[in-house]
């Protein structure tokens, strides 16, 4: 049986070398890419160190690198206090989803039992509601809190254009005592405005939280979890977390470089003349400060009755 | 006399006597005994036997220039490839029984077997072998003088990053203010201080050493702790391009200099770090956070994930935070937790509960702030931070918290000595181990071989 074996090989060697499979490089090219490597080489070792990459203009090292893109470019907060009367809170909102289909903000709008305060005054849960809106929203821009006693007169101002970079850059108030009159700290005099993270009011007794913004982003959690800090909470303070933010802005200064003063009147005006600047015609927002839970004249439900012919009529205008 | 060298063909064929018109040195003007001009004449005419016998030599061997004055030192140094012998250059002997031989033949070393041969065949191989040869030998000169030299504490410093670390120490704790300090405590201020020198001096790390007495400024009981928190701030302002701070408390010691922290934790900060504290939980903190009101991250138990974002990485003892050796790294979130970190509204309620300032104070902020939480991360204790017996001693020797030396363990950390504890006996005690358990090859041989040897044979102990 013939099987087709290989062909036998030659015992002798070939006549002449196999050909190199590598091409020959000439002596020249060989020193040429040698000195090249060399020269590469070292041009890594100069200048390897110094890698300086950014990925945002407003990356912070260290932190965690989301950046919201701005959608919605508003977020609003409310936190409701269920023991008024429905209409009431009703109303404010049906004030606040309004405003925010006009403009195409977010709303979050929640009850005071909502989140477990361990047994911190309810007030505290504004604090809580900011964080819970950032992580709904975790796209947004801005963070706005309005108090429940907070109505929207003037449904054409949009809160964006008001704290816009260029905004704030205009109307903060800058070398402010942060808590007038006397307080040592005062506001930054030489603050930009994409530097701008928190944006606050004050009145006549000093820092108001009942109406401000925070940009969302890592600061804000910062800023938020620092301020909701459980030594702030147990501290007898006399206004609880008007008061503890006082004292964060004064102490810490990676807080006050952040903030912005800007006019009352812009976000937060209120009813009378007693405790702040008073709300005027065309003003975008009222607040019924000093407002009262139950029945009487001076009740929340009465004067906000009072007012919503007002805002309704504005808002069916615009 | 006889030429230095032989001369050259030269392009119009025959030999190009030496001297005549190929002027090797540069120099022009010709020697004064002969034309140089002058044809070349191989028979032997009167001139030049006259020129021979005029006790000159017809051509000038001297003041040619470099080569010619250096060429005779130069190719003397050079081997020989002569069979002749030794005595008498100037006849080769016809017939010797040792020709072939290199002529140094009456060293030592040609007596030991193999050498005289190896010797020959290095100089009989070809020049390509032996450029070969004498580059790998520089290198490895090269290298040697590199390991011995500054050389590699630049090269460390600074193509191995060892710029990027900087070791902060905490010395000369209370300044001898409240307490006399004594010779043990100066004895522990030095070894503790040289033990970090050496250790930075090794891997190009940047080295300070802080102040810690007690100053005036920081005179009360509210207030003590700034003084960690403004040291580590000042060293991000003189430290301008370090990246990790490492706080080392004074009474700690770096058992194992040859660890450089990049090998040892940063290359891979992932794998040596765990971000979920429920791995090991002596405080009972709930983790991660319950409330749904957080983002994802913030309730994530491992924050994002990412090494990237460990900012402050540390170890816990048994009875938690351990702030005795702990890595800070330059970042905005480091500048957020020192503003926070002491706050006086904390501190007016806790200041009776904190015997632990700072530490206690950084636990209350990691249990209570999400934006705390997901940018640290642990390491396991004795990584960084061994302790020695007498320390969380409650529950015996737990394998977790203290030191093995089987085990190889990077830090020593005497943590709590000066509560009734021996400090300088433990210093001096973990200072010798160190020298023990790093000793040089050569120590080894002698201690562990010679001396054992020596000690069997005689019954003798000896200190080599």
């Amino acid at each position: 049986m013939h099987l087709a074996y290989p062909p036998r090989k030659s015992s002798t060697a070939g006549k002449y070398m196999p050909r190199q499979k590598m091409p020959r490089i000439s002596r020249n090219k060989k020193t040429a890419i040698i000195i090249g490597s060399i020269l590469v080489f070292f041009w890594w070792l100069l200048f390897s160190g110094s890698k300086r990459t950014s990925v945002h203009p407003s990356a912070s090292k260290g932190v965690a690198e989301h950046f919201p893109t701005g959608k919605p470019s508003v977020v609003m907060v409310t936190v409701l206090d269920t023991s008024f009367p429905k209409e009431y809170t009703d109303s404010i909102k049906q004030n606040r989803e309004e405003y925010a289909n006009m403009h195409g903000y977010g709303t979050l709008i929640s009850k005071v039992g909502d989140y477990d305060l361990h047994g911190s005054p309810f007030s505290w849960s504004k604090v809580v509601a900011m964080r819970h809106a950032m992580a709904k929203y975790p796209d947004a821009k801005w963070i706005w809190y309005l108090d429940q006693d907070g109505f929207i007169m003037d449904p054409k101002t949009r809160l964006h254009d008001l704290i816009s970079d260029k905004a704030l850059e205009q109307a903060m108030i800058k070398d402010q005592p942060v808590v007038p009159p006397d307080s040592i700290i005062k506001t930054f005099t030489h603050l930009k405005g994409q530097e701008v993270e928190l944006v606050l009011t004050q009145d006549k007794d000093g820092i108001s939280v009942g109406s401000f913004a925070v940009r969302n982003g890592e600061w804000a959690k910062f800023m938020l979890d620092t301020w909701y800090d459980p030594m702030y909470r147990s501290y007898n303070f006399q206004k609880a977390e008007i008061h503890a933010m006082e004292h964060i802005l004064q102490w810490h200064p990676t807080l006050l470089s952040k903030l912005a003063v800007i006019p009352q009147k812009l976000i937060n005006a209120y009813q009378t003349e007693k405790d702040g600047d008073q709300f005027q015609d065309g003003d975008f927002v009222l607040r019924l400060t000093g407002c009262t839970k139950g029945d009487g004249e001076k009740s929340c439900d009465r004067e906000g009755g009072r007012i919503a012919q007002k805002w309704r009529t504005a808002f069916k205008n615009a | 006399m006889s030429l230095s060298r032989s001369p050259s063909p030269i392009p119009g064929g025959g030999w190009a006597t030496p001297g005549l018109t190929i002027n090797s040195s540069g120099r022009t003007s010709p020697a004064p005994a002969y034309a140089a001009s002058s044809p070349v004449n191989w028979e032997p005419t009167s001139r030049s036997r006259g020129n021979a016998n005029n006790g000159y030599p017809s051509f000038s061997t001297q003041n040619r220039g470099f080569f010619h004055r250096h060429m005779r030192n130069i190719s003397n140094s050079l081997p020989r490839f002569s069979i002749s012998a030794p005595n008498n250059p100037a006849y080769g002997e016809k017939e010797k029984l040792n020709r072939g031989r290199p002529s140094c033949l009456g060293r030592f070393y040609n007596k030991i077997p193999l050498v005289p041969r190896i010797i020959d065949a290095f100089w009989k191989s070809s020049r390509k072998f032996k450029a070969r040869f004498f580059l790998a030998v520089l290198l490895f000169i090269g290298w040697i003088v590199f390991y011995n030299s500054p050389g590699i504490y630049y090269w460390r410093r600074n193509v191995g990053g060892g710029d990027k670390f900087v070791i902060i120490l905490g010395a000369n704790v209370g300044g001898g203010v409240m307490e006399w300090k004594g010779a043990r405590e100066w004895a522990i201020e030095r070894d503790s201080i040289r033990n970090k020198r050496k250790y930075v001096s090794r891997w190009g790390y940047n080295l300070e050493i802080i102040d810690m007495a007690t100053k005036k400024k920081y005179a009360h009981e509210w207030r003590e702790s700034w003084e960690k928190i403004d040291a580590i701030r000042n060293a991000f302002k003189k430290y301008p391009d370090a990246e990790w701070f490492w706080w080392l408390d004074l009474t700690t010691l770096v058992m194992e200099p040859s660890y450089s922290l990049q090998d040892h934790m940063f290359n891979n900060l992932d794998d040596v770090t765990y971000r979920d504290i429920n791995y090991y939980n002596p405080l009972n903190i709930t983790h991660p956070f319950p409330d749904d009101w957080l983002d994802p991250v913030s309730r994530s138990p491992v924050g994002d994930g990412k090494p990237s974002s460990v900012n402050l990485v540390l170890s816990q003892d048994c009875s938690g935070f351990n702030l005795g050796s702990f890595f800070i790294r330059r970042s905005t979130w480091s500048e957020r937790l020192l503003d926070v970190w002491w706050d006086p509204v904390a501190y007016e309620q806790k200041h009776m509960e904190w015997a632990h300032k700072e530490q206690d104070a950084l636990e209350a902020l990691y249990t209570a702030q999400p934006w705390i939480r997901k940018h640290t991360a642990f390491v396991e204790q004795r990584k960084i931070n061994s302790f020695p017996p007498g320390a969380c001693s409650e529950n015996g020797e737990d394998e977790k918290v203290h030191y093995n030396r089987d085990g190889g363990d990077f830090l020593m950390n005497m943590a709590g000595c000066e509560w009734g504890r021996d400090c300088w006996g433990e210093m001096y005690k973990y200072r010798e181990l160190s020298y023990y358990l790093n000793r040089n090859p050569w120590e080894r041989f002698k201690e562990d071989l010679v001396a054992v040897v020596w000690e069997k044979l005689t019954g003798q102990k000896v200190k080599l």
